[in-house]
């Protein structure tokens, strides 16, 4: 019940008593259409009942892309007025639609409202609280509902633009697309050998045969797959607004998870930080939704616990793998695991997720003091790894991830370059 | 509206139009804080001021039956009804037809309030008067008032 019925219940009986008291019709003609009116409201009270569904035109997006959403709205009892509002997440825009609308529902009618969403930002929602208002003619009873009919949408982070992925130095025993060390059946030239019995005709070099009088074999380069890991350092997150170092690290995971496996690369995935997740290394694109999925409940987790690779399990991290470690380097913990990586021997690759353009201008003396010496401890970290042999590559808001990838990919030619 | 209805009551008042007019006045003023503050439990207030600044000029009034009064009862009511919309604090936006259909019920109630109200006048100035009908008025507006309240205690849905 609204204070409007009190209101005009009120002023209808001082009407009417004043009428009396002044003996002038007059004023009972005044009073007469609010005690109507009242009286009316009242007779004519009624509850609703209206229920609600929600259908999401996909389940599954991609962060950036529209997702149409169909509410259904049933009046077994319907409302002269109903406010019906999509409660939403707010990473999910409106781009069409009205929410929430004002409509009315007769009895027993049926109306589909549309929406249209933008995914601003990926994540797992639900979508489908339903908010409902009702009011009747005189605006004398309001009723609120809540329909819980909720769906889940899952808003995939969007693939950077990635040209040429790292190689790793090792390679497994399984066929793939990398170029192996080892020799073995494949296209790239490695060598020419003389003829042993038993060598196909097909691998007859007859240019080398004819110059040196005998048969001679070219020998190739296997085609093999290889291990990768992502390791994504959830220990901490510089956030600014809607703006996080996780978000383009999950993006930076997805991007190169999706072009492994699309090599026939084993890839696992590994969050290390206040909570540990991971997923084994296998192959497929069954295994991309596992690590899509695994992503989008990857959340900063604030601990102090100290954790170091030891509680990673150990088939998470095959030898001879190469780990990308996808990192913000605000936590000593995870500097700590992945020099401690290094020293077991994996091919790491660190790539930072540098968060300086998320922290505020510094102001003032002790402000630029402290920007200083934030940038030099980066940049002695860098140095740490760099020293134990782990190319860093910094991704920020001046570069893309294809260049910092560049970068290392020319770090590791040159580190092997002089290691010969 | 509320200002045409107090100026009216002001300027067609032969005796105390001060009186008058300050009620009308004040009435008004607290009206236009309530929708600006949006403070609904002064609005009410606003409108019994102004109906109350109508209340003294007919009850000083010498002579005969405001004619007026059922046109002054339907701008009374449609400044009340379209108060409480101003005051309706929804983010919702409404769909053409329930705004069609919220203006045409306004207009239609202040007709029938108009068109009730010459009826009842009528009914009053045809009447002779005496105690039997002033005892009925009386039990008229107490029944009128025990049914609304009634009906509220019954209607908590």
């Amino acid at each position: 019940m609204t204070p409007k019925l009190g209101a005009y219940a009120g002023l209808a009986a001082v009407a009417l008593f004043a009428a009396l008291a002044t003996r002038r019709p007059e004023l009972v003609v005044v009073a007469a259409p609010f005690a109507l009116v009242a009286a009316l409201g009242l007779l004519l009270a009624r509850r609703p009942s209206i229920d609600a569904e929600v259908e999401l035109g996909v389940e599954r997006t991609i962060e950036g892309d529209e997702v149409d959403v169909r509410l259904t709205l049933v009046a077994d009892v319907g409302a002269e007025r109903v406010e019906a509002l999509l409660q939403l997440p707010r990473q999910l825009v409106v781009l069409g639609g009205d929410n929430p609308l004002q409509l009315r529902l007769a009895d027993g009618e049926r109306r589909e409202l549309r929406y249209r969403l933008q995914c601003a930002r990926w994540g797992a929602f639900r979508v489908g609280h339903v908010y409902l208002r009702t009011h009747d003619w005189f605006g004398f009873f309001q009723r609120e509902l809540v329909v819980d009919r909720r769906v889940p949408l899952k808003v995939y982070p969007s693939e950077e633009n990635v040209r040429n992925l790292l190689q790793p130095l090792e390679t497994q025993v399984f066929a793939g697309n990398h170029v192996a060390r080892q020799k073995g059946e494949g296209i790239e030239f490695a060598d020419l050998r003389p003829f042993v019995p038993g060598d196909r005709i097909r691998h007859v070099n007859w240019r080398a045969s004819a110059r040196r009088g005998e048969l001679w074999i070219n020998e190739h380069h296997a085609e093999r797959n290889a291990d990768v890991v992502i390791l994504l350092d959830s220990f901490a997150e510089a956030r600014r607004g809607d703006r996080s170092t996780l978000d383009p690290a999950l993006r930076a995971a997805g991007t190169l998870a999706a072009r492994y496996l699309r090599q026939k690369d084993r890839v696992g995935f590994v969050t290390f930080g206040g909570i540990l997740n991971w997923l084994l290394p296998t192959t497929g694109a069954v295994q991309l939704y596992r690590i899509v999925d695994a992503m989008l409940d990857t959340q900063i987790v604030l601990s102090y616990a100290w954790r170091d690779v030891v509680t990673v399990p150990r088939r998470t991290l095959p030898p001879q793998a190469l780990v990308l470690a996808l990192t913000p380097l605000l936590d000593d913990r995870s500097e700590s695991a992945l020099l401690d990586l290094r020293g077991r021997g994996f091919d790491l690759v660190v790539i930072e997720i540098s968060p300086l353009s998320l922290l505020p201008r510094p102001t003032g003396d002790a402000g630029d003091l402290a920007d200083r010496l934030l940038r030099l401890r980066r940049e002695a970290v860098r140095g740490r790894f760099e020293r134990a042999g782990i190319p860093v590559a910094v991704w920020g808001d001046e570069t893309s991830l294809a260049a910092a990838l560049e970068e290392v990919s020319a770090y590791r030619r040159r580190a092997r370059a002089a290691s010969v | 509206m509320a200002a045409g209805l107090v100026a009216y009551s002001d300027v067609a008042s032969d005796r105390l139009p001060a009186v008058v007019g300050g009620v009308g006045t004040a009435g008004g003023a607290l009206m236009a804080f309530a929708l600006a503050t949006r403070w609904r439990t002064v609005f009410p207030f606003g409108i019994a001021l102004v109906g109350a600044s109508y209340a003294v000029f007919v009850a000083v009034r010498n002579g005969a039956v405001d004619g007026r009064a059922p046109a002054v009862a339907a701008a009374l009511f449609a400044a009340a009804e379209l108060g409480y919309w101003s005051l309706e604090r929804s983010p919702s936006r409404s769909e053409g037809a329930v705004v069609l259909r919220r203006v045409a019920g306004l207009v239609g109630a202040a007709a029938v309030t108009a068109l009730l109200g010459s009826l009842v006048l009528l009914l009053a100035t045809g009447a002779s008067g005496g105690v039997g009908l002033e005892a009925a008025g009386v039990a008229a507006a107490v029944i009128s008032v025990a049914v609304i309240a009634r009906l509220a205690s019954r209607a908590s849905v």
